[in-house]
């Protein structure tokens, strides 16, 4: 080894350094972090996902900074990250959803769709030459059980959570921890959400920057802008 | 149900029998009732075996008759445990009874298997009716085998969709019976099983008339 001992040991994902730790896999973790943040706060009729995707430039075209993502009927995904990254797990999820549905004709539970992502991404981090994903992902539906809300982070582990964030520093969670309610309705999960992207920004909110989606029974519904103007405002 | 002969007088339409056997399946209002004859057959003309189970459970609360080539029949019943329980495992919860029809019949297809599922779910019972073409038909009852004809006459005739599990066995008893006298593939008796949220409880009569 040439001195550097950290070095030495974060050259390859499958080594670990002499603590236990796996170096690749903190740092992609560390990606997420940098990333903008996304938020999901679950209540009584399902789960609210809400991304606040700032622009490089006024000219960038505010639809093209993609967030959150419709995977299924009843299933979200918001992701927080390496974009490119995201995207593929994405693809993932969609694809995955529709085998449940070819095998057993039935919309997959919220949690098996997790865990398999889970598992495509835990893959990257025991696989040499392979480089973690960049990207964590919340996995948001309402499944037989009600709504669910799942975080895959880019070690491959899924938790469930009544309200998180990933992407962004602590700030976001310490504000759930704080305003989440157990009886929320929609309209308040949505204040909440929006409330703890604005611990984590200093401008103001903007609503063409702002992407929002609910699940419910009904299915995913992404916000108009004219919808979460009304957010905002509220 | 029909073997594959390995006899010397094994000649080539022995080699995969399709036909045989008598199996019926009834929903009943707390359950499904499934029954089966107990012979196996060599092209339908020498009795291979006078006391075959031809009902297997699958699933925590379901079973599956099944008439056909035995080979492949206990092949599909193999595959289906192992899904049924990976399944269980994973999700923490049991497949749904139109989950495991559809797992059914992706699992048959081009198989010379004609099984019929019944099953108890969140939904209540479900008979299904299912071919070797992957061909998956819900319905109150139905019958499969070469007596299918002989005992859906009795069916038609004494199917009550009112009646309990323990009503309707004698239904099901009855229907086999019927095959079991004008049918040379089926007979030896009778395999019920009794299908219930609880579990799949199977009984062996070696008379039709026993069952009650």
């Amino acid at each position: 080894m040439d001195g550097h001992e950290q070095t030495a040991y974060d050259r390859g994902v499958t080594v670990f350094s002499p603590d236990g730790r796996l170096y690749q896999v903190e740092y992609a973790r560390e990606a997420v972090t940098r990333g903008q943040p996304v938020v999901g706060v679950t209540h009584g009729d399902g789960v609210v996902l809400a991304a606040n995707g700032a622009r490089r430039s006024p000219l960038q075209e505010p639809d093209s900074i993609e967030k959150l993502h419709a995977v299924d009927d009843h299933v979200g995904v918001a992701t927080a990250g390496h974009v490119a990254d995201a995207r593929r797990l994405v693809d993932q999820a969609r694809v995955t959803a529709q085998r449940e549905r070819l095998r057993y004709g039935e919309p997959m539970a919220v949690e098996a769709l997790a865990k398999s992502l889970a598992d495509a991404v835990q893959e990257t981090t025991q696989t040499g030459g392979a480089r973690p994903f960049g990207a964590a992902l919340l996995v948001a539906g309402v499944d037989e059980n009600g709504p669910a809300l799942y975080e895959v982070d880019p070690s491959g582990t899924p938790t469930a959570w009544r309200a998180t964030a990933v992407g962004g520093d602590g700030t976001l969670i310490d504000h759930l921890e704080t305003e989440y309610a157990d009886e929320l309705d929609e309209s308040a999960a949505v204040d909440t959400a929006l409330g703890a992207i604005r611990e984590s920004t200093e401008a103001d909110l903007s609503a063409v920057n702002l992407d929002i989606a609910t699940v419910t029974a009904d299915g995913y519904d992404a916000l108009s802008l004219d919808e979460r103007r009304d957010a905002v405002g509220s | 149900m029909a073997r594959q002969s390995h006899g010397p007088d094994a000649g080539e339409k022995n080699q995969i029998a399709k036909t045989g056997t008598t199996t019926v399946g009834l929903t009943a209002t707390d359950g499904v009732v499934l029954a089966a004859d107990r012979r196996a057959s060599l092209g339908g003309r020498f009795v291979a075996n006078k006391d075959v189970s031809k009902i297997e459970q699958v699933h925590p609360t379901a079973a599956m008759t099944i008439s056909g080539s035995v080979g492949d029949a206990q092949a599909v019943l193999r595959q289906l445990r192992a899904e049924a329980s990976l399944y269980e495992t994973r999700r923490g919860r049991p497949l749904s009874m139109d989950a495991l029809a559809r797992v059914t019949g992706d699992t048959l297809r081009g198989r010379p298997v004609t099984p019929v599922l019944g099953g108890v779910d969140d939904d209540g019972a479900h008979v299904y009716d299912l071919d070797g073409g992957g061909g998956v038909m819900e319905d109150a009852y139905a019958s499969t085998g070469s007596g299918m004809q002989l005992a859906y006459g009795v069916l038609e005739r004494q199917y009550d969709p009112d009646a309990s599990v323990s009503e309707a066995v004698a239904v099901a008893a009855n229907a086999v019976a019927a095959a079991s006298e004008r049918d040379t593939a089926s007979g030896n008796g009778v395999l019920v099983a009794r299908v219930t949220a609880d579990g799949v409880a199977t009984a062996t009569y070696d008379d039709p008339a026993e069952v009650a």
